[in-house]
C-alpha cells in the first residue's frame, strides 16, 4: 500500500497539475458541453410541447433537464484522454520511458488521469448537482435530493470510470495500427455519446434496441449512475446495473489486457 | 489572381499526395465523420417516432433543414481546417514565422495549406439527407429559390470560416485560442433546428451575435416558404460579408501584434 502510494500519487499530483495549467482549455470543454445542453434544452422543450402532454414516456420535463445535465457533466467527470494519450506516446516515442519506469503502465496512466477526475469532481459535479437540486426545488416546490441515491450515484460513476478508462485504453491500443489519431477520437466520442445515452436517454429507444445497448458497457458509463441518481431504478435492478457494471469492468479489463500482449509485439518506435 | 489559383493548386495537390500516401487515415476520419452524422439523425428520427411534429415542423422538414446546414459546415471545413491549428498550436510554437516569410498574403497561405477531405462525411449526409427528404418537406420550388439558395451556401460557409479567423486570431494576442475556437465553433448546434424553439434572447444571439442561424435555418426556411428573401437570403450574405470584413480586419491586427515563440 505504501509502495502505492509512493510511485503513483505524484501521477496524481502531474495530472492535476496539468488541468490547473490548461485550465482555459478545460473552461472551453466545460462551456461547450453547457452550450451543447442547453441546445437540447430547447429541443427537448419543443418536444413536450409539441407532444402536448407533461410527460414524455415517464420523463417530465423536470426530468429531462436534470437527465441532461446530469449525463453531460457524469460524461465529463468520467471522460478519458487516455486513448489520445497513449496515440501520442507512441508516434513520438515516448512510450518507451513509460515501459521502463519500474510502474504498471496502466496505473500510472490511470493515476494520472485521476488527478484531473478529482479536480472535475469539485469545480464540476458538486456545482451542478447543487445547480440541479436548486432548480428542481424551484420547479416542484420540494426539496428531492436523496443521499443514498447521491452515494449509489457516486459509487456507480466509480465503476463508470473505469469502463470508460478500459474501453479508451482499447481505443488508445489502435494508435498501434492507425496513425488518424483524431479521427479516431471523433469516431470512439460519437459511438460513446449515443450508446451511452447521454445524448438521448436509452428509455426513449425502440424496445430491442434499447435492451442490446442496456446491456453494453456503453450504458454503464453515464446512463446507469445518471438512472439511480433521478431515483428511476428500484432496489432490486440498482443492485442489477451496479453488477453489470462490475461484470463489465472486468471483463474489459482482460480484453485491453490481450490487446495490450498483442499490440506490444508491434511496437516500433519512429526517431527518437 | 491567375497566381493565386496555380498556388492554391500546388498547395491542394500537395495535400491529395498526402492523402494518398495515409489511405486508412482518411478512411478513418470520414467515416468518423459519417458515423457522428449517423448519430444527430437517428437522434431525431427517435424523437419523431413519438411526436407527429416539431414547433410546427415535419419530420422530412427538419432532415432537410438538418440537412442544409451540414453543406456549409462541410464546405468550411473542407476547405479552412487549419485556421483550428494555428489557434491551437502555430502561433504557440512559433512556427507562423513561415507564413510571414513568403511572398503570399498569409490569411490565403494559411487556409489553402490544407484541403480536409474529412469534410466528406458532413458533404455526402448534407447533400444525402436533402435528396431524400426535398420530396417529402413540400418545398418551394422556383428557379428563383433554388438560385438564391445554391448563392446562399458559399456564404454560409463564410460565416464559419470568419468567426473561425476571429477566433484563431485571438491567438496571436493570447498564444494559444484553440478552446476559444472550440467553444465559438460548437455553437453551430444551434444552426440544425429551426430557431422558433429557441427563447428570444437565445434567437437574437444565433441571428445576430454569433449568426449560426443563417447557416441552416434562415436559407433552408426559404426553400420551404419562398417568403423573404431579403431576410434569409439577403441576410446571409450582408452578416457573412460583414463578419469577413471584420475578421480579415482583426486578423491584420493580429498580424502586427503577432511575437514569434519558441526556439
Amino acid at each position: 500500500m505504501n509502495k502505492i502510494r509512493k510511485s503513483y500519487v505524484p501521477f496524481m499530483k502531474a495530472g492535476m497539475q496539468n488541468l490547473i495549467i490548461y485550465r482555459l482549455n478545460f473552461i472551453g470543454f466545460v462551456i461547450g458541453g453547457l452550450i451543447y445542453c442547453f441546445v437540447m434544452f430547447y429541443l427537448w422543450r419543443a418536444v413536450f410541447a409539441s407532444n402536448g402532454g407533461d410527460a414524455f414516456l415517464g420523463f417530465s420535463m423536470t426530468d429531462m433537464v436534470i437527465y441532461l445535465f446530469l449525463s453531460n457533466t457524469t460524461s465529463q467527470l468520467i471522460f478519458s484522454s487516455v486513448s489520445n494519450e497513449i496515440g501520442e506516446e507512441i508516434r513520438d516515442g515516448s512510450i518507451s520511458m513509460r515501459l521502463l519506469k519500474p510502474v504498471n503502465t496502466d496505473l500510472s496512466y490511470m493515476f494520472t488521469e485521476l488527478g484531473t477526475v478529482f479536480m472535475k469532481l469539485v469545480v464540476l459535479l458538486i456545482p451542478m448537482i447543487l445547480g440541479l437540486e436548486i432548480y428542481r426545488y424551484c420547479a416542484t416546490g420540494n426539496v428531492m435530493f436523496n443521499v443514498g441515491n447521491f452515494l449509489l450515484y457516486l459509487f456507480s460513476a466509480v465503476l463508470a470510470y473505469i469502463i470508460s478508462f478500459r474501453v479508451n485504453l482499447c481505443f488508445g491500443f489502435i494508435a498501434f495500427y492507425v496513425k488518424n489519431l483524431w479521427g479516431i477520437g471523433i469516431l470512439k466520442n460519437s459511438i460513446i455519446g449515443f450508446l451511452s445515452g447521454s445524448l438521448i436517454p436509452l428509455a426513449f429507444m425502440p424496445d430491442g434496441l434499447r435492451v442490446c445497448l442496456e446491456y453494453m458497457p456503453f450504458a454503464s458509463m453515464s446512463y446507469t449512475p445518471v438512472m439511480i441518481y433521478m431515483g428511476k431504478y428500484g432496489t432490486y435492478e440498482i443492485i442489477f446495473r451496479l453488477g453489470l457494471q462490475i461484470v463489465w469492468s472486468v471483463l474489459l479489463y482482460g480484453l485491453s489486457k490481450l490487446i495490450w500482449l498483442g499490440a506490444i509485439k508491434r511496437l516500433c518506435v519512429q526517431g527518437g | 489572381m491567375k497566381r493565386i489559383w496555380k498556388i492554391y493548386r500546388l498547395l491542394a495537390a500537395q495535400n491529395l499526395k498526402r492523402i494518398m500516401e495515409y489511405r486508412a487515415d482518411f478512411l478513418t476520419g470520414a467515416v468518423s465523420f459519417l458515423i457522428d452524422q449517423a448519430v444527430g439523425i437517428a437522434f431525431i428520427f427517435i424523437i419523431f417516432t413519438q411526436i407527429p411534429q416539431l414547433a410546427g415542423f415535419t419530420f422530412e422538414q427538419i432532415l432537410f433543414i438538418y440537412g442544409f446546414s451540414q453543406i456549409p459546415k462541410g464546405l468550411d471545413h473542407l476547405l479552412a481546417d487549419n485556421l483550428w491549428c494555428v489557434g491551437y498550436f502555430i502561433v504557440r510554437k512559433g512556427d507562423f514565422d513561415k507564413y510571414l516569410i513568403r511572398p503570399v498574403n498569409p490569411l490565403f497561405h494559411v487556409i489553402a495549406e490544407t484541403f480536409q477531405v474529412d469534410a466528406i462525411g458532413e458533404l455526402v449526409v448534407g447533400i444525402a439527407l436533402l435528396i431524400y427528404a426535398s420530396p417529402g418537406a413540400g418545398l418551394h420550388i422556383t428557379i428563383w429559390t433554388i438560385l438564391l439558395s445554391i448563392i446562399a451556401v458559399p456564404f454560409a460557409a463564410l460565416i464559419y470560416t470568419s468567426l473561425k479567423i476571429i477566433t484563431a486570431s485571438l491567438a496571436f494576442w493570447l498564444k494559444s485560442s484553440g478552446f476559444i475556437i472550440q467553444m465559438v465553433y460548437g455553437m453551430n448546434e444551434f444552426s440544425k433546428y429551426p430557431t422558433t424553439i429557441y427563447s428570444l434572447p437565445v434567437r437574437i444571439f444565433v441571428t445576430y451575435i454569433i449568426p449560426f442561424a443563417f447557416t441552416g435555418y434562415y436559407p433552408s426556411l426559404f426553400i420551404l416558404t419562398g417568403n423573404n428573401a431579403l431576410f434569409n437570403i439577403g441576410g446571409v450574405i450582408a452578416i457573412s460579408s460583414v463578419l469577413f470584413v471584420i475578421s480579415v480586419f482583426i486578423w491584420n491586427k493580429g498580424i502586427s501584434a503577432y511575437e514569434s515563440a519558441g526556439a
